[in-house]
């Protein structure tokens, strides 16, 4: 048992390595996935926030002013890019739907835990170059930021990775039946959009939804982060955080493999 | 010699929208469809002995891609059972999937992105594998098939020839008891084909796994396959040793005419396609 | 001249029913292609929904034109999805595998063909959600007199124009430079720019975008055609920017074609 846990440790790290090596193969786009991409996204939301501020007579919206709000949308590009998978999501689809997956499970490995560890790898390298950006930003603008809180903000963020991975791989089980389900995808990512807390701060949301939102696990990917690093929320609400992802970790574990079981059974192996 | 995969009854059907043409008829797709069923591989029942490489051989859609991958595990059967070293492939066991190996010759197993010398070590973490036992077998592989020069080169920038022996090496690589090749020789030209036949034939000799081999191209069957499998329509017409397919099929005619097995396959699969 | 022009839109006519034929086959996909962009609009609205929950005037617009702008903005984009999108955005694949071959060896002219050649039927179903939501905003405001709708007759086509020429740039630089995935995303970001009223921008920003990267005459200017009296330079700018760009793009198009024979060589 031990032994077949240190096989599984060494090809999982194997795999991270995979990962890394041939996303810095290309050096372009890779810097432009780490850097440029999420320094436009923070430039839009921040005109965005310079916009509403701009138009509005009072100087706090729902009890934050504007620096907060400069500082959450500073965060959340940066955030939203790990929290999303888009990447290996289609890279698993294409697997499933054009069967290039033939050659990964006829070896003794695990689909999942071979595109996690990818991701896992992927978004670590550019994850460690992009951070740099806000936190020079938000040092240089003096935007409200609690510096020592970013270890732990960034270690819920990859929690939540792994849901969305599970996410991606229930997809890909799907693939299986339908053939074309980009679409599907595309209405999930959005819905994450709002969900994660991408678009606005959650908390600005009117009560029911309000407290409704935040407990869901996908709060966890951009708003329980951010708002932890801006000061908007507190310890209490990133234990909750990381409760709320690990049952749903549970859950969609659990469907997403008896899918994964079914489709594989039906799968005909297409291509060559 | 012990039997190595045997099957019974094996079948795989599937399952086709047929559309007629016209918007019309598409709209009743919607709600409506029609199905046909083609059987891929009809109640097959076959033994392999260990140490033997059969040659498979069929014309397109004849179903030996399926038997091919029912027996790797790949796909799942419609009914009837086969067991391939004692494990129902297509529950596909880490434990019997460690033993198997299939390559692909229309198909890249390898990292795009990464020089083949990563994808293998790549590879033995996946196998489990000693990276400085593999690495000797990589070299040793590698001067067999005279190609240790591309080794760290990027997959994506090796010929088809190169990359193909890449593939091999990369199938070899844990030592497979079953090794499933389909058309391994595929798009190569005659030099490499030939090398890479040498090459299968004395890595034979030497580690004596079970092969199975598909391809169009006959001299691959001849000059390696102990015995032939012929395959038509999901059936199969013929078990046994080349010689005796060649011989049998000559006693049919004339005696004044002689043919070799290629000519033989010939005529047989364009019998077939006359009849179809 | 007129027996081109008729046979350009004969071939149109084939190509869209041609589409939707093929739309029709992934029958599931039709579905979840409406549910996706619901998903996009209620992202829009909903943001600015709750960001006027917070305050009166985002720029100079009140939440009840604010819906109005969205409205427009789910019209133009419906538009832009169901006649050109699917075409730009399959076209760096198309010259990576070389199937951009095809297309230039007949005798049409290929940046047409390109453009054209795949209608997206499927987001019919949005277009009619998008132009309900107009309805229900411009049914919301005070005072709107229905006869500035003929404005849209002028100025829609114009943005359909700019949507088209400024994602052509992007995606047919895919010719130059091969791997370009993040071109792509780059054009989305700078598409977000007008999906956002031109007045939220300050001044400098604002004449950028109606001018050097003109995202912002897509929607803001048929909104202000609808909701503010009629300002001359706002309604006559389109119409000279949008022959304008379309020739940029031909010439854009014959550039990028330079470097194709050179690349697949």
């Amino acid at each position: 048992m031990k032994k077949s846990f240190a096989v599984f440790l060494k090809r999982n790290l194997a795999f991270a390595k995979l990962a890394i090596v041939t996303n810095l193969e290309y050096r372009l786009n890779y810097f432009v996935d780490a850097i440029v991409q999420p320094i436009m996204t923070t430039g839009i939301e921040i005109l965005l926030w310079l916009g509403v501020f701009a138009g509005t007579h009072s100087v706090t919206i729902n009890g934050f002013g504007k620096d907060f709000y400069l500082s959450y949308a500073l965060w959340a590009a940066f955030f939203a890019r790990i929290a999303t998978s888009w990447m290996y999501e289609f890279r698993m689809i294409e697997e499933v739907s054009s069967g290039t997956i033939n050659s990964l499970i006829v070896r003794p490995m695990g689909f999942y835990e071979y595109y996690l560890s990818q991701l896992l790898g992927y978004k670590f390298i550019t994850t460690i170059i992009s951070m740099i950006i806000p936190i020079i930003a938000s040092y240089y603008f003096k935007l409200p930021c609690i510096y020592e809180r970013i270890p732990l903000a960034s270690l819920l963020c990859f929690y939540y990775l792994i849901l969305v991975h599970t996410i991606s791989f229930l997809v890909c089980s799907v693939a299986f039946h339908l053939t074309k389900i980009s679409s599907f995808t595309v209405a999930k990512n959005l819905m994450l959009w709002i969900l994660t807390g991408e678009l606005f701060p959650l908390d600005l949301i009117p009560q029911p939804w309000r407290s409704q939102l935040i407990s869901l696990p996908f709060a966890s990917g951009v708003y329980l982060p951010v708002g932890y690093i801006s000061g908007r929320v507190d310890h209490s609400y990133m234990v909750h955080g990381f409760i709320s992802v690990t049952i749903a970790l549970v859950i969609l574990n659990l469907i997403a493999s008896w899918l994964w079981k079914i489709g594989l059974r039906s799968y005909s192996g297409t291509g060559a | 010699m012990s039997i190595v995969i045997e099957t019974k009854d094996l079948s795989r059907e599937y399952l086709s929208y047929q559309k007629p043409e016209g918007i019309l008829n598409s709209i009743k797709g919607i709600w409506n469809r029609k199905y046909d069923s083609k059987i891929a591989l009809n109640q097959t029942t076959l033994q392999i002995e260990s140490g033997k490489i059969i040659g498979l051989v069929g014309a397109n859609g004849a179903g030996k891609t399926t038997l091919l991958k029912i027996l790797s595990g790949l796909v799942t059967p419609t009914s009837g059972d086969a067991t391939v070293l004692g494990y129902r492939p297509w529950e596909r066991d880490y434990k019997f999937l460690k033993q198997i190996s299939i390559l692909l010759g229309q198909k890249n197993q390898l990292w795009w992105d990464i020089s083949p010398m990563d994808s293998f070590v790549l590879l033995s973490r996946i196998y489990d594998l000693e990276l400085s036992t593999s690495r000797k077998r990589v070299l040793e592989l590698a001067e067999m098939l005279q190609c240790t020069h591309v080794l760290n080169t990027q997959l994506r920038r090796l010929s088809l020839g190169e990359r193909m022996k890449m593939e091999i090496i990369g199938a070899l690589l844990h030592e497979p008891r079953i090794l499933f090749l389909d058309e391994p020789t595929i798009g190569l030209d005659i030099v490499a084909q030939e090398n890479i036949r040498n090459f299968l034939a004395n890595y034979v000799k030497e580690k004596e796994p079970t092969i199975i081999l598909t391809s169009h191209y006959m001299d691959d069957i001849a000059t390696l396959a102990d015995r032939l499998l012929l395959i038509s329509k999901g059936n199969i017409v013929y078990q046994g040793t080349v010689d005796e397919f060649v011989k049998n099929s000559n006693s049919e005619l004339a005696h004044d005419e002689k043919v070799d097995f290629e000519e033989v396959i010939r005529r047989f699969l364009e019998t077939e396609s006359r009849i179809r | 001249m007129i027996s081109i022009l008729k046979k350009y839109i004969l071939l149109y006519f084939s190509m869209f029913k041609a589409s939707f034929i093929a739309d029709l086959e992934y029958r599931a996909n039709f579905f979840t292609r409406i549910l996706t962009d619901v998903f996009w609009y209620v992202a829009q609205v909903v943001t600015f929904e709750i960001l006027y929950q917070h305050t009166d005037h985002i720029g100079d617009w009140n939440l009840k034109q604010m819906r109005v702008f969205l409205g427009l903005l789910f019209i133009i984009d419906a538009f832009y999805m169901i006649i050109i999108h699917e075409n730009l955005e399959n076209l760096p694949e198309k010259v990576r595998k070389g199937d951009l071959d095809l297309l230039l060896a007949k005798p049409v002219n290929s940046q047409f063909m390109i453009t054209l050649q795949k209608a997206n039927t499927a987001i019919i179903g949005n277009l009619v959600l998008g132009t309900s939501w107009l309805i229900f905003s411009l049914h919301g405001l005070d005072d709107f007199s229905y006869i500035r709708l003929l404005w849209l007759l002028l100025l829609a086509p114009c943005s359909l124009i700019v949507i088209y020429s400024m994602r052509f740039v992007f995606s047919a630089s895919a010719v130059i430079f091969t791997r370009s995935e993040n071109l792509q995303f780059l054009w989305w970001q700078v598409y977000r720019l007008g999906m956002r009223p031109d007045s939220m921008y300050n001044p400098i920003m604002k004449w950028i975008l109606l001018t050097v990267v003109p995202v912002g005459v897509i929607v803001s200017i048929p909104a202000r055609a609808l909701l503010n009296p009629p300002n001359y330079f706002y309604l006559i700018w389109p119409v000279i920017l949008s022959p304008i760009l379309i020739y940029l793009t031909h010439r854009f198009w014959k550039f990028a074609l330079t470097f194709y024979s050179s690349a697949s060589s």
